[in-house]
């Protein structure tokens, strides 16, 4: 076991470290190749050894250093190298946020911890194992499409020494300080590695150091911060109450305090910074300006789901408080305004990037109400959000590696030019909004967990009809006609077949949503009995998932949907007698079949101009970001309010 | 067995329906405006008509998505006789309406693409509509499901009034009858020459229309669910909807989506909400 | 019976373009009150479409002239088959007084196959809708065989016939 735990959380630094040194491309290939693979079997490993690991048998001291200490040194040593950072780039607010949680720490460590009943430092149960595969697999996957992906992309900047060792350093060092975060137990290595991913993520965005990289890195390194200082001073508060730095027994402290409940908001609020909910969507926003594999990585399925891991992880411990109530609204309040604002976007990192920001907002609105469905719901959108999101920004990154533009407009009728990356996209997009994709399961759960609360169900229902406009509309203009002979698109290996596996991968886990919530989620449940009484889904004969509030019968609707398509697949190509004609032009089209272009005045060919309704008077960045972030700031105030007024049951 | 046997009725029964439903709409149509109108079954002569045409396309997707929206369609009202889960029922039929707009807007035709615009802002505005009718029907009944609606003593009508108003609304943009028929209209002829449905020809302007019969009976299935304990009540109700549909399709005029959004969002989220307090309190 | 029932389907369900090549309106104003409550075409199952892709019957007024000729020809390709024209008019039958016109190239038959003349000027809406039931007549003749519908009429050449006909 012990070994598992080395290959998952350590193996990735030295591993880095190691790429760091070599400055051979194979041999960093090769590498990062290894380590993904290796991550990846040692994750499946775990999950086959069982559902819940607590860890015993750890050695506590490696070459005669306790773990502890080590962790402790090393979480000076980063608060440190921030602060320089903050101070090279000259901002007070990194510095305030990092010197605080230096003081801070320095006096908890020194004055205040005192040696408690020892417990492992690390633990692993379902919702651990969940992320642990999800980060090993995808983030894997990603840090291989990324080989490939920095070759193009650095021919492109034509840099006189490669800067690539140290990109792959810190994605590898992720996916080590995210697996090490799923699994801590010890709530100060937990703050450690919630310190690494900030860390990081700030190396990463501003790997390409141009101004606007740097502008933003900054930002998202203060606004990580605030989010690390919530959580420090959530768990020194902890500690004040119940005494100890164990994350389960904080979980499991039931019936909260005021003051406890004050400090789970801190904790939440510390998610909030790392899930980039509103207000501080606009670190993540501001991230897309990393290479590709950034974005997909820390962006989409990894760093911002340590956020909603935390909220997640904490939510049994306030089930049923005013914390809980408020924690719903906000998240589905950022549900619906980050839709909103996605519709407004052009580009379409950023309509992937609203789009995050959204769905986290629907997974912390389902923690927030705090029921087995919810919980459900909560789990499931991670693991399907993970997986199509990374698909997307893969996507969005090969295709504008190939067309030099990443302006949904200027990807109407992709089929033409890149076939394949096309058809995987439109796959993507569907997975996000469709049935019979297993995000629609976890939607079709939320809202039926929302169904009491009749402003959260508002919420999430104006939101999830904001976010078909934003998504059918791409999806839709990817297609187009292709002409017989027309060049095959060529793509690295690597890229094809990480758009591949994840395309693949993203359709059968759709299929097999019912094994992954009875194998891995219904067993959670047992050990959260803060959470309602109401019995749990059930998984039915056929892979029909259902309660008594409804049922969605996820084999019958998938076979159905599946074979229809392929039907309709069959009828597409038996068109063997169809006439294929220009788009109707008024009759004055001229030239190709699909240019869309017509004959206009001195006889000159015009082209139709074609543009999606961005409704930037109504759902315009400008126009809305002010207002929204000021209304969640108020929320969230009002979370904490409530939370601090008392565990008053609401 | 009796849900298979039902389910097969509606399947094969859910086209005559809608189709002639379709003529009435046009009959009655007709003697509104003092014209004598088609026959009754017109709509069936225009759908065997457009199936025994040449079939014409832009690109092969626009077949796809024809296709999809057909059978999405008649796999949602196959899920509404089955009697199954309300939500679910409404993501098949969501397959539908997205395809539609997908295949409108693979095609760089300026009216096919404003017109699929407007679909999706149509599909914007009676989604979450829609949402908050099943979240009203799953208040009272205590569950999504189809089911425990027909096991309901009391009809749905007197506990959500207006909840089923804001239900009309939905219905009144999913008919695509007037003020909201901006995306494409059944007047065959408007100001963006057919919006949305302007590059489907043929037997896949067939498929449209038939996989739009299947959604009326739908989305009226729905209307009927509220007054689901007898019969006669059912049939008064849909009669008296229906009724009420052609003469505000009649008495209106094309609005614009910007008045729909606001107006529908604003009258429909506040009747719903009033609705739901009300049963909540 | 599937042949006939086809074909009183295409009968009785004809949807009219109506494309005015450069006529003085009198035509056009005649032809849409075809569609008002006194002559309420739709009682044939007539509807009056904006799109060739969606129609059956191509309904021409005015005088073709040597730009909008190619309109004229696009419209008649993206009608999907079977399909049947009408020229209506003194001007859409042959140019009317326009005919000696420097732009002009006369009729409506120097460009695209004409299966109705309807003459007047401008045509009466009663005589419109009689050549519209004649049309369906073409339509009839022209709607069988159902299987090879695209090759029943053949696609027309008007480059073809308007170099033979000068």
């Amino acid at each position: 076991m012990s070994n598992l735990v080395l290959l998952l959380v350590v193996l990735p630094f030295v591993a880095a470290a190691a790429i760091y040194g070599l400055r051979a491309a194979a041999l960093r290939s090769g590498l990062v190749m290894l380590t993904g693979g290796v991550l990846a079997v040692a994750s499946v490993v775990l999950l086959a050894r069982g559902l819940e690991h607590d860890f015993t048998g750890l050695p506590t001291a490696v070459l005669g250093v306790a773990w502890d200490t080590l962790i402790t040194v090393a979480d000076f040593a980063l608060l440190g190298v921030i602060l320089l950072w903050g101070l090279r780039r000259k901002s007070a607010l990194v510095v305030l946020f990092t010197a605080a949680q230096l003081v801070l720490l320095a006096i908890f460590e020194r004055f205040v911890l005192e040696p408690g009943p020892a417990f492992a430092p690390l633990y692993a149960d379902s919702l651990s194992l969940i992320l642990v595969l999800i980060i090993s697999i995808v983030g894997s996957i990603i840090c291989i499409y990324g080989l490939p992906y920095m070759r193009i992309h650095e021919e492109h900047l034509a840099l006189r020494r490669s800067r690539q060792p140290e990109f792959f350093f810190y994605m590898i060092l992720f996916l080590g300080a995210m697996n090490g975060l799923v699994l801590a137990r010890n709530l100060l290595w937990f703050y450690f590695f919630f310190e690494v991913t900030t860390f990081c993520s700030f190396m990463l965005i501003q790997h390409d150091r141009t101004e606007e990289a740097i502008r933003n890195a900054t930002r998202a390194l203060w606004m990580n911060s605030l989010g690390g200082l919530a959580f420090l001073l959530g768990v020194v508060i902890a500690y004040g109450e119940l005494g100890t730095i164990d994350m389960l027994a904080v979980v499991q402290s039931g019936s909260p305090t005021g003051v406890l409940l004050g400090a789970l908001g801190l904790l939440a609020v510390a998610g909030f910074t790392k899930a980039a909910q509103l207000p501080f969507q606009s670190w993540l926003l501001g991230a897309m300006v990393a290479p590709t594999p950034v974005s997909a990585l820390l962006h989409s399925s990894t760093m911002v789901k340590a956020g909603v891991y935390v909220v997640l992880r904490f939510a049994p411990a306030f089930a049923g408080t005013a914390l809980s109530t408020g924690l719903a609204l906000c998240g589905g309040f950022t549900f619906l305004a980050c839709a909103a604002l996605a519709i407004g976007q052009s580009n379409g990192k950023r309509i992937l990037a609203y789009s995050t920001v959204s769905n986290l907002g629907l997974i912390l609105a389902c923690a927030g109400i705090n029921t087995k469905a919810a919980f459900t719901a909560a789990v499931l959108l991670i693991v399907f959000h993970a997986l199509s999101k990374g698909l997307l920004f893969l996507c969005v990154g090969s295709i504008e590696q190939e067309i030099g533009s990443r302006n949904v407009e200027d990807m109407r009728g992709l089929f033409h030019r890149m076939p394949r990356t096309a058809v995987i996209t439109i796959t993507g997009i569907l997975s996000m909004l469709l049935p019979p994709f297993g995000v629609l399961v976890s939607k079709w759960l939320a809202i039926q967990a929302a169904a009491e609360n009749i402003v959260v169900v508002t919420l999430v229902a104006l939101g999830s009809a904001l976010t078909v406009v934003y998504w059918a509309r791409w999806a839709g203009l990817l297609m187009g006609s292709r002409k017989a002979g027309a060049p095959w698109e060529s793509q690295p290996l690597l890229t094809r077949g990480a758009l591949a596996v994840l395309c693949g991968a993203v359709v059968v886990l759709s299929l097999l949503t019912p094994v992954v919530y009875g194998e891995l989620i219904l067993p959670m449940f047992a050990a959260m009995p803060a959470l309602d009484a109401a019995a749990p889904l059930e998984v039915g004969a056929g892979g029909v998932l259902g309660g008594p509030m409804g049922a969605f019968a996820v084999y019958p609707v998938f076979v159905v949907l599946v074979v229809g398509l392929l039907a309709a697949v069959l009828f597409m190509r038996r068109t063997g007698r169809t006439r294929y004609t220009h788009p109707y032009l008024s009759g004055i089209h001229v030239g190709e079949r699909d240019a869309g272009v017509f004959r206009g005045p001195m006889n000159l060919p015009v082209t139709a101009e074609l543009g999606n309704y961005y409704l930037a008077t109504i759902f315009g960045e400008a126009r809305l970001t002010r207002s929204a972030n000021l209304a969640a700031i108020v929320l969230i105030l009002l979370m904490m309010g409530l939370a601090m007024k008392g565990g008053v049951p609401s | 067995m009796k849900i298979a046997l039902l389910t097969l009725a509606g399947l094969v029964l859910a086209p005559l329906a809608g189709g002639l439903l379709a003529g009435v709409d046009r009959k009655v149509t007709a003697w509104l405006q003092s014209r004598k109108g088609p026959p009754i079954i017109q709509p069936f002569y225009d759908l065997i008509k457009l199936f025994a045409k040449e079939k014409l396309a832009v690109n092969p997707w626009q077949v796809l998505c024809a296709w999809v929206y057909l059978m999405a369609a008649v796999f949602s009202v196959v899920l509404f006789f089955n009697q199954a889960d309300l939500l679910l029922l409404f993501f098949v039929q969501a397959v539908g309406a997205v395809f539609l707009v997908m295949g409108a807007l693979s095609v760089p035709s300026p009216y096919s693409q404003v017109g699929a615009q407007r679909e999706l802002l149509q599909v914007l505005t009676y989604e979450p509509l829609l949402m908050l009718v099943f979240v009203g029907i799953y208040q009272v009944t205590g569950s999504f499901r189809i089911s425990s609606v027909l096991d309901h003593p009391r009809p749905l009508l007197l506990e959500l009034p207006l909840l089923y108003l804001v239900l009309t609304y939905a219905l009144t943009i999913k008919l695509r009858k007037s003020p909201f028929d901006f995306s494409t209209s059944h007047h065959a002829h408007q100001e963006l020459v057919r919006g949305v449905l302007t590059e489907y020809s043929g037997p896949f302007l067939g498929l449209v229309e038939l996989a739009h019969w299947y959604e009326t009976v739908l989305i009226l299935g729905l209307c009927a669910l509220f007054w689901a304990t007898s019969v006669p009540g059912m049939a008064i109700l849909l009669g008296a909807t229906y009724f009420l549909e052609l003469l505000v399709d009649n008495t209106m005029a094309r609005m614009t989506w910007r008045w729909m959004l606001r107006y529908v969002w604003t009258v429909g989220l506040v009747l719903a909400f009033t609705n739901l307090l009300w049963l909540h309190l | 019976m599937f042949d006939a029932l086809v074909t009183r389907a295409r009968v009785k369900s004809p949807w009219v373009l109506h494309f005015d090549c450069g006529s003085c309106n009198g035509c056009d104003i005649e032809t849409l009150a075809c569609l008002t409550p006194m002559y309420d075409i739709e009682r044939f199952g007539m509807i009056n479409v904006g799109n060739p892709k969606h129609a059956d019957v191509l309904l021409v007024t005015g005088t073709v002239n040597h730009r909008n000729k190619k309109v004229l020809q696009a419209l008649y390709e993206e009608m999907p088959d079977p399909k049947v024209v009408i020229a209506i008019g003194a001007c859409g039958l042959s140019g009317g007084v326009f005919r000696d016109a420097y732009n002009v190239v006369g009729g409506v038959d120097r460009v695209i196959p004409v299966d109705v003349y309807v003459p007047g000027c401008p045509a009466r809406p009663e005589a419109i809708i009689d050549g519209v039931v004649a049309a369906l007549g073409k339509l009839r003749q022209k709607a069988v065989p159902t299987a090879a519908g695209a090759g029943g009429n053949g696609r027309f050449h008007p480059r073809m016939k308007a170099t033979g006909s000068s």
